[in-house]
């Protein structure tokens, strides 16, 4: 058994713990971070960049949005139902996280936001000009990953500053004396046991997404039927139930909702091909939202839960097809490639053959109907409703954006089913605005930390794109915020 | 000799190549298709630098290191070749990692993270690959592959098995099986070296292999890691193999000092885990020690080093010579110790020697076994009950050990338990055991479906009883005894009831027969059993005796004065019990388990014991120096499918009539091909592992 001594422990390495751990360090303390992976910065990795409002970026680039506005839509986006002081102390410092990350060597591309509303939904769900995309250190256009430049950097800055990060080496037990953490018990991977003891202890190890028995206990979603969602290995919620175990209060956990196709990443041309506003219906044969929405991937990830099976079938015809293919997606996606359609053939033909389950090719609708495993009649009578719609340049139901009313009626047809997906877990660790956690009666835990995701109890229902680049912000500026206050709390 | 890398002087060796120069004295250059046990290849590209004097721009690994050399790492040129080559790479790798089991693990994701690529070549060709998961225990899912060959020099160069190579499929080039053949057709060996230097996720272990919360080396060496004892068992199975049964011999003794016992009567659950089960059957590990241990008995190798410290002057009692106190008393006296064990009966052995009839254990073995244990200083005083241990620390001892174990055969409150004939299992096999057994009539009833009911009914079939029946609820798969106890047992003429509920004991002053019903199945309700009984099926048979055997408890502890939880003695982490000084370990603690339990909580007491009285607590013992493995294992086309080997047993007709012992050893040809079947999987883990960028000190 090895002992450590240190002042703050820091539970996983990844966004989150990297920035508690540089913030403590930049305030005098004795860091030392325990990580799972061979690498620092786990699921942020796959990122392209957090969210900041107020920073020198957006300056130049003459966004006006305040950290108050911020705030503002946030709560409304919430309807109050979590912890204003906590969003206004998030919001209020991301602008400066920014300039503190361009401090360490981070570059950004520019801020972009992730989701741009329909003229006639604005008002309501618009998305705002928060979200700071990573350079690649390589130079080059950004794209999915390029947030492991930034993890990179910050790494690099916490080696400067002495933080020690034991990689591949998960701690398993918080240590709790006198009823507060004094430290954790971690094993490396050659099995060697380590004893490591500190004044605080800051648990950020990224929920649960990878635990399909958390999944079904928290949420009631089953991983692979009705939920497929990020897995992304090492998220067990093993710090969840170490807190827990630890006297942390325990409060409702949410996933963090979008839509895709089942294997999506062997089946991106479809994932992407089939993200358009064409006619989309549940397994009743029934509209379910205007199609003009589907771009916003939490509302139609919402949408589609509630539906029968928790699932949605996207269809277009053959004239449908032939215009995507020649002129482009009627609405061009950040994530997908622009030309998508120019492999849309040769994929949907090997999908066919392979008989990936959730894609159907038929020349009737009837005939489609059945293959997806859609209401017959009801989906010959929805699409014949549409078809009239169409024709009369008005959608009488949903009032869909007049530029996406085409029919349905030229054979042969296409079908590919639309599940409940999430990026991952959010929220379960009873935290204030400090990021101090608090037990089950609302009461601080001297020297407990709790940070990004497994900390994260402020999104309420749903991901707040409207304010984009919000996990990654909210990780890093719960993480800044956590190191600071424990490196205050040890100096005391 | 010096070359400079980015202006700083470092030190270099004749033969080193520049990456390799630069990697030790703590500068990162990416790097993927040289691996630390590999030759340098030039084919990733990634290691790209320029040399100052000619602006050359070359892969470091194939660029050897002359004196005064000057490079650049991170020259326009250099960096802009380099991130070329990463762009060519990440082009047919799939973008999205979040899937990848890998995630976290992959040297190209940290080589990524070092480099931050930007995308704008990806997803120009996706070569996607059907995963082919039908291979046992390595998974191939090549739409991962980097072409970086290392996998397939792994396989070639350092193991000689040949079974990966490129192969050109319709997608283009990758790493694969020629042929389309599976890795059991083209002779692989299943070694994992190949998993172990994939930079990837594109070969993997198979789904289910790598648990969480257990450490590498346990994951990919089960069967040492589940064994009570942690004796290494690759290592002398190799010994075993290649005939050195005094080297194996001393590889088993570093963990356990009852080789030859357990090589008889382990329950193995080695074998449980072991990987070779994927192939077809796993290695007969248990038997295999027996082989060795058998044929090394007259060497003393293993003593040659063999610790034993001066004396402490501190007077330890264990009470009770099981295999428990006997392991701990061993480790104990070699400590320097002053050691007595108090033992009950007249002789040492516990259940060793009382419970397992002498046809599956030998008493010369187990004699042998324990002189070696007495030889090392330890004092047995026989037929010498303790009832109170705290009257041993009055005596002088400044440490006691409970080892009693559990030698009380538990009786059910059955109608008629009280009859004349009605025995219990720990009484039945010590009475034979002991030669004190009452006449045992023509028809035996044995209660209970575990070994003890088994070697209670073999028994009883060798003391001269006609018609045997073993009745138990559980059905045939079910039933806790081990298969060759159980089908030695029919062969010798055993009956078994399965699924059969006994209701009563039937008899006049003496048992008559048992009425059972049969049972559709039953389950336990606040420790109770429930049955579901099938109706109309009541029987009675008849019968002299009724052996219950179902279940052992501690006798005596309830009079010790230490705290108990029921009839088991309380211990904590320390093994400690509620009086200071006194300990307990083995069955008494944790209720009836195995031999090979029992030496490992006798080695945990020692340790503990040791601690206590002022040591250290280590009573590791390195008897024979490490020899690294052979890695050159070569290819075998008949591997995958080598049978196990069956001990062979005596004749039937011989073995019912005597307590001779049933099974054979294995000859030497049966030896050297069982052994020969271990798939080696610590071998991997004598590669070294590839430092990642967040590792080094300096970087590019």
């Amino acid at each position: 058994m090895r002992k450590i001594e240190t002042d703050v422990i820091v539970v996983a390495a990844g966004l989150s713990g990297l920035a508690a751990a540089i913030a403590a360090a930049e305030n005098g303390a004795k860091v030392v971070a325990f990580e799972k992976a061979n690498t620092t910065g786990g699921a942020a990795n796959m990122g392209m960049g957090p969210l900041g409002v107020g920073s020198r970026v957006q300056k130049k680039q003459m966004v006006t949005l305040t950290a108050g506005e911020a705030f503002r839509k946030h709560m409304y986006f919430t309807h109050y139902r979590v912890d204003a002081r906590l969003v206004r102390d998030y919001y209020a410092k991301s602008g400066d996280t920014i300039d503190w990350l361009m401090d360490m060597g981070v570059e950004f591309t520019g801020v972009m936001r992730a989701f741009s509303a329909p003229e006639n939904t604005r008002a309501y769900a618009d998305g705002e000009f928060t979200w700071h995309v990573v350079k690649p250190e390589g130079g080059g256009p950004p794209g999915p990953r390029c947030a492991s430049t930034m993890i990179k950097k910050m790494t690099e800055r916490a080696a400067e500053l002495g933080v020690e990060i034991l990689l591949e080496t998960p701690a398993h037990k918080i240590i709790v004396e006198g009823g507060k953490p004094v430290g954790v018990l971690a094993k490396t991977a050659a099995g060697e046991e380590i004893e490591a003891r500190g004044k605080a202890v800051i648990v950020a190890t990224g929920g649960y997404g990878e635990n399909p028995e958390m999944i079904k206990e928290e949420t009631g979603y089953e991983f692979g039927k009705t939920l497929f969602s990020f897995a992304i290995p090492g998220m067990t919620g093993d710090g969840l139930k170490m807190a827990w175990e630890a006297g942390a209060g325990r409060v409702p956990t949410t996933m963090e909702l979008m839509y895709k196709i089942p294997d999506n990443m062997n089946h991106f041309v479809l994932d992407g091909a089939f993200r358009q506003p064409c006619l989309w219906v549940n397994r009743n044969g029934l509209r379910f939202m205007p199609e003009d929405q589907i771009a916003n991937t939490t509302f139609t990830g919402n949408a589609i839960t509630v539906q029968p099976g928790r699932v949605a079938y996207s269809i277009f015809d053959s004239a449908l097809l032939r215009k995507y293919k020649r002129k482009g997606p009627d609405i061009i996606s950040h994530v997908h490639p622009p030309d998508l359609y120019d492999h849309f053939d040769e994929q949907w033909e090997r999908d066919l053959e392979a008989g990936y389950d959730p894609i159907a090719q038929a020349d009737t609708i009837e005939e489609l109907a059945e293959k997806a495993g859609i209401d017959v009649a009801g989906l010959v009578a929805q699409v014949e409703e549409y078809n009239e719609m169409c024709d009369n340049g008005f959608d009488d139901i949903f009032e869909k954006d007049r530029a996406y009313m085409q029919p349905i009626k030229k054979g042969p047809f296409y079908c590919c089913r639309q599940h409940v997906s999430a990026y991952g877990s959010l929220g379960g660790i009873n935290v204030n605005y400090k990021l101090e956690v608090m037990d089950d009666e609302h009461k601080t835990i001297p020297g407990f930390y709790a940070v990004g995701v497994d900390a994260c109890n402020i999104y309420g229902d749903s991901y707040p794109f409207i304010l984009s680049g919000n996990t990654m912000g909210f990780c890093l500026n719960s993480g800044r915020i956590a190191g600071e206050n424990a490196a205050e709390y040890i100096s005391e | 000799m010096k070359i400079t890398i980015n202006g700083q002087e470092v030190a270099a060796r004749q033969g080193m190549s520049v990456l390799e120069a630069a990697l030790d004295a703590g500068i990162f250059i990416p790097h993927l298709c040289k691996h630390p046990n590999l030759d340098a290849l030039g084919g990733c590209r990634l290691c790209v630098v320029e040399n100052e004097a000619t602006g050359e721009v070359l892969p470091s690994c194939m660029m050897a290191a002359e004196d005064g050399m000057k490079i650049q790492t991170d020259s326009a040129k250099a960096s802009g070749a380099r991130k070329l080559s990463m762009e060519i790479i990440l082009a047919t790798h799939p973008a999205d990692c979040t899937g990848c089991p890998k995630y976290g693990k992959c040297e190209l994701q940290s080589m990524f993270q070092f480099m931050g690529v930007g995308p704008e070549r990806w997803r120009k060709r996706s070569r996607s690959t059907p995963d082919d998961l039908g291979n046992p225990l390595i998974s191939h899912l090549f739409t991962r592959c980097v072409r970086c060959g290392r996998c397939i020099r792994a396989c070639r160069e350092l193991r000689g098995a040949n079974v990966l190579d490129y192969v050109k499929a319709k997608e283009g080039i990758r790493a694969g099986v020629p042929g389309g053949k599976s890795l059991a057709e083209a002779g692989c060996k299943f070694c994992g070296a190949c998993i172990e230097v994939c930079p990837t996720g594109s070969i993997m272990d198979e789904v289910g292999q790598m648990k969480e919360g257990v450490s590498y080396p346990d994951n990919v060496v089960p069967c040492r890691a589940v064994c009570p004892a942690g004796t290494d068992i690759p290592r002398y199975l190799r010994y075993i193999k290649n005939g050195e049964y005094d080297k194996a011999a001393a590889v088993v003794r570093e963990k356990l000092p009852f080789p030859r016992a357990l090589g008889r009567i382990c329950d193995h659950p080695c074998e449980a885990s072991c990987k070779r089960a994927a192939l077809n059957e796993p290695v007969s590990i248990c038997k295999l020690k027996r082989a060795g241990a058998d044929r090394a008995q007259d060497s003393g190798l293993w003593k040659a080093r063999a610790v034993q410290l001066p004396t402490t002057g501190k007077k330890v009692a264990v009470i009770g010579a099981g295999p428990t106190g006997l392991t701990a008393a061993y480790y104990l006296a070699k400590k320097g110790h002053d050691l007595t064990i108090y033992e009950k009966n007249a002789k040492a052995g516990g259940q060793c020697r009382y419970g397992i009839p002498a046809y599956r254990l030998p008493d010369d073995v187990l004699d042998a076994e324990i002189a070696e244990i007495l030889g090392v200083g330890v004092k047995l005083v026989v037929d010498a009950e303790v009832c109170k241990p705290a009257d041993l620390l009055d005596e002088g001892y400044d440490a006691v050990l409970v080892a009693v174990g559990t030698h009380k055969g538990v009786m059910p409150p059955l109608e008629g338990n009280a009859l004349e004939g009605v025995v219990t299992c720990t009484d039945f096999l010590k009475q034979a055991r002991t030669n004190s057994l009452p006449q045992i009539g023509e028809s035996i009833v044995v209660l209970g479906g575990g070994n003890v009911a088994f070697d209670c009914a073999r028994t009883a079939i060798r003391l001269g009883a006609g018609r045997v029946h073993v009745v138990c609820l559980e059905a045939p798969d079910e039933m806790a005894a081990h298969k060759n106890e159980v089908d030695e047992g029919l062969e010798e003429g055993v009956i078994l009831c399965n699924s059969s509920n006994i209701l009563a004991i039937r008899g006049m002053g003496r048992v008559e027969g048992v009425e059972i019903e049969k049972i559709n199945g039953f389950h336990f309700e606040e420790g109770r059993v429930v049955v579901s009984a099938i109706e109309g099926s009541k029987e009675t048979i008849a019968c002299n005796n009724v052996i219950i055997a179902i279940g052992q408890r501690p006798d005596g502890t309830e009079g010790m004065g230490i705290e108990l939880r029921g009839a088991y003695i309380a211990t904590g982490d320390t093994l400690q019990t509620s009086a200071k000084g006194i300990f307990a370990a083995g069955d008494v603690v944790y209720g009836t388990k195995s031999v090979v339990e029992a030496v490992a909580a006798g080695r945990k007491s020692a340790e503990s014991i040791d601690r206590y009285l002022g040591g250290d607590g280590d009573i590791s013992e390195t008897l024979i120096d490490y020899e690294a493995p052979d890695p050159y294992i070569g290819q075998d086309l008949n591997f995958a499918g080598l049978a196990r080997h069956i001990p062979e047993l005596t004749e039937k007709s011989h073995r019912i009539g005597c307590f001779d012992e049933v099974e054979q050893v294995f000859d030497d040809a049966a030896t050297a091909d069982e052994a020969a079947r271990c798939l080696q999987c610590d071998l991997r883990l004598c590669l070294t592992r590839p430092k990642l960028w967040n590792e080094y000190e300096g970087r590019v």
